[in-house]
């Protein structure tokens, strides 16, 4: 372990510290609304307010090790992320339809092997600099690498972290140098393999889901019914909203799984236009200075890695914020530091943990 | 380890940092899109959705108005609204299903298996719904439950109003019943704002009032949760009550009305028929009885199937009110018709008379009076005193049956009386016209000897017959029944008062009806009149008896009374008004089954202009000296010749009334 050297305090990122712990604060309060009810806290908000502790923990180690140490680990720690999913493959309990929960449903694998794939991608990109990446046949390994990880969950069936990890790998893309002409190649396929998808690989609910996106009236009681809830919860907090613990699609339950999935719908309907662009605007800077971070950073490998963190949050934030608004299909992908969900946020405080170590040791050799 | 690095001093010029822009710009643009869809949802559209988010969590739960009340004209309360008692469980809430309704069942009376019947199995949203157990719980089960109730989890008492008829069975068809709004009814004009499930009049006074004592609903907003369960309240409108509607009817009249028809023997079957009083001046209806009939307090909660199909099935159709919907002939009751029309044609001298050998002839067939020796020289008054059939057979006979029909239909008879009541008959008066119409032949004249006392086609209502002879007493006018006094609504402003109205005069000159009222005073008050049993103690009272034939006499010939089946009994008719001198009031009987009209209807009568004139105990029946009244049967003893075909009353002619 290195000294902890007087300039890492000097570098010490506050604005990354205050972007997270403001977003923190605010997902819990929202949390506190969407699950309160009862005497106490809920046992949700006991075991978030757990995992958020862990989380910081987790964060504070992530960050005293000088992230170029992590190349070396970046391997192993693939390795075990894979071993873990096939883990689950072979032991966990099928629930709701997937089998994606260790440790008597504590633990989400799928979630530590997104951190994992960010480490495993920025080591190969390091040495493999995406500006000589001008082929296709370039992004073969790097593919396979994603797609290993994805494959498995895609076996478990949990589509959403799947869609995720595949995103978050392709966070690099925009780095490489391969020619429009190529790219457009790449589209037809993807279309191709989207069709293939769509008639062969999607269970009919969740061909409903994707059309109650493009027609919430379809059956607005069955998958439609959490696009149209969510709607008229935005919807009724205006501009202003209808005031903290106020709502009455949350506090009177008919907003849909809004404690995990629909936690941003209570944001919106309790805080109004107001509230909820002060949280996008938030989570906009921390993505813009996690971009900051990785081009102030002093080598590729740290611009790698806080990519790939950036790409760890803003997939996830994106996919929730447009299937709660109802521009995208409701897929089970959880609002980082919003939703309810424990290995969703040490992972999450990890990443930031790490985006954190680039950030302090930029002017560090 | 660390060396091995290729740091890039200055990342600016790396080829990572050249890209970090364009990640830059995809966030932004992404972001970008997130607000103005915001923008959409909660700027342009958040009125929508706001609407949309209150139909999902507000229940509107509506208070239905108290029905106004109805009171007699001296203000005494008949029809009010009274809070029920229901008990209900929210089948989530109980915590012991089974120890939950046995308690119930022992405290309310009820069978637990009934409660659990109505409990069912609710499932899903249902269970926060409550579920009704037991309606109307009288005070001391409610006393029992409510003591109970912090130990019954999950059941929950509610209190909503319900009309009660304070009277019970009291002019029951006046005031009529209510029930819930049916599908027909609810597509007409009349219930354009009502709404399925309401509770409306649907006879009598309820339905001709409905409106004005509906009163105006109210409503309150509840808060639920996606569960449907009710967790507050926001806020709320209190119902208006209906107006306070007060009739005409005068509720002493009414009740000795009600009680002339109880057994005058204990254990006799009680009677059937009906009274009508109205007051000669105005058309005010005093007092209205149908019997048999039932208690509309049976309706107020929605009424048992088996009770209504009772009703509806019973032979003697309770439901009737044959005041108004009752078609009888109007038998010796007609005679006054018939001599004020001879008296108006210049066909009766008064000093001319006619001589009574018992039996009458035309052609082949012989007509008998009701007395079998005859009644000797009889003049027009005597005739009417006595009720002499043969002084009316020749009367009539020289009027011709479109001249009396033409008086009978100047006196309301083959009309509606236009009172303000549902199902009205009109009743029959017959013409030769109407004959050849009906049934393609021509009138014979042996028909007109029967109609000339009421017999034969003639089909009359006790209502008619009322307002025909309140116009011999009033001197001519024909008075619309009125059964309203004035509406009263809730803040006490007289709504309505209807006026007295007149339906038209008879064509009858006031000297010519002076003189049938001084015959028909004779018929009460004179020596050997056959309305002696109407007499009421210190008023001079006058009338007409009537009976008229049910079946032909085959079915009763050499019969003793007793021995005649109840259903070919001839019905007993007696209208009278009083004080003859001034008359007020008029009083029409009708007693089915009830023999002679002198014997069985004219003690109806008494009874309720007793009461009119506050005469207390009046004695049951006939002059206090004097001979004892003829029991004349009145029936014309027809020769039981061949074609002459049986009427019996209610017979199907009656839907060709109105000719």
């Amino acid at each position: 372990m290195p000294a902890i050297d007087r300039r890492l305090i000097q570098n010490f990122d506050w604005t990354l510290l205050g972007l997270v712990a403001i977003l923190s604060c605010l997902g819990l309060v929202n949390l506190f609304s969407a699950t309160h009810g009862g005497e106490g806290l809920s046992g949700e908000m006991r075991r978030q307010l757990m995992a958020f502790g862990l989380g910081t923990l987790v964060a504070l180690v992530v960050t005293a090790v000088d992230y170029r140490h992590y190349e070396r680990l970046a391997l192993p720690v693939f390795a075990v992320a894979l071993g873990l999913l096939v883990l689950t493959l072979l032991i966990a309990p099928v629930t709701r339809g997937s089998q994606s929960w260790l440790f008597g449903g504590r633990v989400q694998p799928a979630e530590v092997s997104k951190l994992a794939l960010v480490l495993v991608l920025a080591r190969y990109f390091q040495r493999n600099p995406p500006g000589d990446v001008t082929r296709l046949r370039d992004l073969v390994v790097p593919g396979a690498i994603i797609a290993l990880p994805v494959g498995l969950i895609v076996a478990q069936r949990d589509m959403g972290v799947a869609l995720l990890t595949l995103l978050i790998g392709s966070t690099y893309l925009p780095l490489v140098r391969i020619p429009w002409r190529a790219w457009a190649g790449v589209a037809a396929l993807a279309l191709a393999a989207l069709a293939a998808l769509w008639s062969f690989g999607l269970a009919p609910y969740q061909k409903e889901r994707i059309l109650a996106v493009v027609d919430p009236g379809r059956d607005p009681l069955a998958s439609g019914y959490q696009v149209n809830q969510s709607r008229i919860a935005i919807g009724s907090g205006g501009l202003f909203g209808t005031g903290y613990m106020q709502g009455t699609q949350t506090q009177l339950r008919f907003l849909p799984t809004q404690h995990t999935d629909f936690a941003f719908s209570v944001v919106a309907e309790e805080w109004g236009f107001a509230g909820s662009c002060v949280v996008l605007g938030l989570y906009a800077t921390l993505l813009f200075w996690g971009l900051v971070v990785a081009r102030s950073s002093k080598d590729d490998f740290g611009a790698l890695l806080a990519i790939g963190v950036v790409g760890c949050l803003f997939w996830p934030a994106v996919l929730n914020v447009a299937m709660v608004l109802g521009l995208a299909p409701v897929i089970g992908v959880p609002l980082p530091l919003f939703s309810y969900g424990g290995s969703a946020m040490v992972i999450t405080l990890a990443a930031v943990g790490l985006l954190m170590n680039v950030s302090m040791r930029r002017y560090v050799f | 380890m660390i060396g091995e690095h290729r740091a890039r001093l200055g990342g600016s010029d790396s080829t990572i940092a050249d890209r970090i822009p364009v990640l830059a710009a995809l966030i932004a643009l992404i972001f970008a899109v997130f607000g103005v869809r915001l923008f959409q949802l909660q700027f342009i559209q958040t009125d929508d959705l706001r609407r949309r988010s209150e139909r999902n969590y507000v229940r509107t739960l509506r208070l239905e108005a108290p029905r106004g009340d109805i009171l007699d004209r001296e203000g005494r309360t008949l029809a009010t609204t009274r809070p029920a008692f229901a008990v209900q469980v929210i089948p989530n809430d109980l915590r012991h299903p089974d120890l939950t309704l046995d308690a119930l069942s022992a405290l309310i009376d009820r069978d637990a298996g009934e409660l659990q019947t109505a409990l069912g199995t609710p499932r899903g949203r249902a269970r926060f719904q409550p579920v009704q157990l037991a309606a109307d719980l009288s005070y001391d089960q409610r006393a029992r439950l409510e003591s109970h109730l912090y130990a019954l989890t999950g059941v929950v008492t509610d209190v909503r109003p319900r009309r009660h008829y304070v009277e019970g069975e009291l002019a029951a068809h006046l005031l009529g019943s209510i029930g819930e709004i049916q599908r027909a009814q609810l597509e007409t004009r009349r219930f354009a704002d009502y709404r399925s499930g309401e509770v409306i009049g649907q006879s009598g006074v309820e339905s001709v009032m409905q409106s004005e004592l509906r009163g105006r609903a109210g409503g309150r907003n509840l808060v639920v949760n996606v569960a449907g369960r009710v967790e507050g309240m926001l806020d709320e409108i209190e119902p208006v009550p209906g107006g306070t509607v007060t009739l005409t009817l005068d509720l002493d009249m009414q009740r000795a009305a009600e009680a002339a028809f109880l057994p005058e023997v204990l254990g006799e079957p009680s009677r059937m028929g009906a009274v009508v009083a109205l007051d000669v001046r105005s058309g005010d209806v005093l007092a209205m009885v149908s019997k048999p009939s039932y208690d509309p307090n049976a309706f107020a909660g929605g009424i048992a199937a088996g009770t209504w199909r009772g009703l509806v099935e019973d032979e003697w159709r309770p439901l009737q009110n044959r005041v108004i919907a009752g078609n009888y002939p109007p038998g010796s009751t007609y005679k006054a018709f018939v001599a004020a029309a001879g008296l108006e044609e210049g066909l009766v001298d008064p000093a001319r008379k006619v001589f009574c050998p018992g039996t009458f002839r035309l052609g082949r067939r012989t007509y008998r009076c009701w007395k079998k020796g005859g009644h000797g020289p009889v003049d027009m008054h005597r005739a009417l005193v006595e009720s002499c059939d043969v002084y009316f057979y020749q009367l009539g006979l020289e009027l011709g049956i479109d001249r009396l029909a033409f008086f009978a239909r100047g006196f309301g008879l083959g009309r509606s009386t236009k009172i303000p009541l549902p199902n009205e008959q009109a009743g029959l008066v017959p013409t030769s016209a109407w004959k050849e119409r009906r049934f393609n032949e021509p009138w014979m004249l042996g028909e007109t000897v029967s109609a000339s006392i009421g017999q034969g086609f003639n089909l009359t209502t006790p209502l008619q017959l009322a307002v025909a002879y309140g116009a011999i007493a009033n001197g001519g006018t024909l008075l619309r029944p009125r059964l309203v006094l004035r509406v009263v609504d809730p803040d006490g402003q007289v709504t309505d008062a209807p006026p007295p109205e007149t339906l038209g005069s008879v064509p009858v000159a006031p000297e010519h009806l002076a003189r049938v009222r001084n015959a028909l005073e004779g018929v009460v008050q004179g020596p050997g009149g056959t309305g002696s049993r109407s007499r009421v103690p210190g008023v001079r009272v006058a009338g007409k008896s009537g009976t008229s034939q049910v079946v032909g006499l085959e079915h009763t010939e050499g019969l003793d009374d007793d021995e005649v089946q109840i259903r070919h009994r001839d019905h007993a008719w007696f209208v009278a008004y009083a004080p003859a001198e001034a008359p007020e009031v008029v009083v029409a009987a009708l007693v089915e089954h009830g023999g002679s009209g002198g014997a069985a209807a004219a003690p109806v009568v008494q009874r309720v202009l007793a009461a009119y004139f506050g005469v207390p105990d009046a004695p049951p029946a006939g002059p206090p000296a004097g001979p004892p009244p003829p029991a004349e049967p009145e029936v014309p003893e027809e020769s039981t010749s061949d074609d002459e075909a049986t009427r019996v009353a209610e017979a199907p002619g009656a839907d060709d009334a109105g000719d």
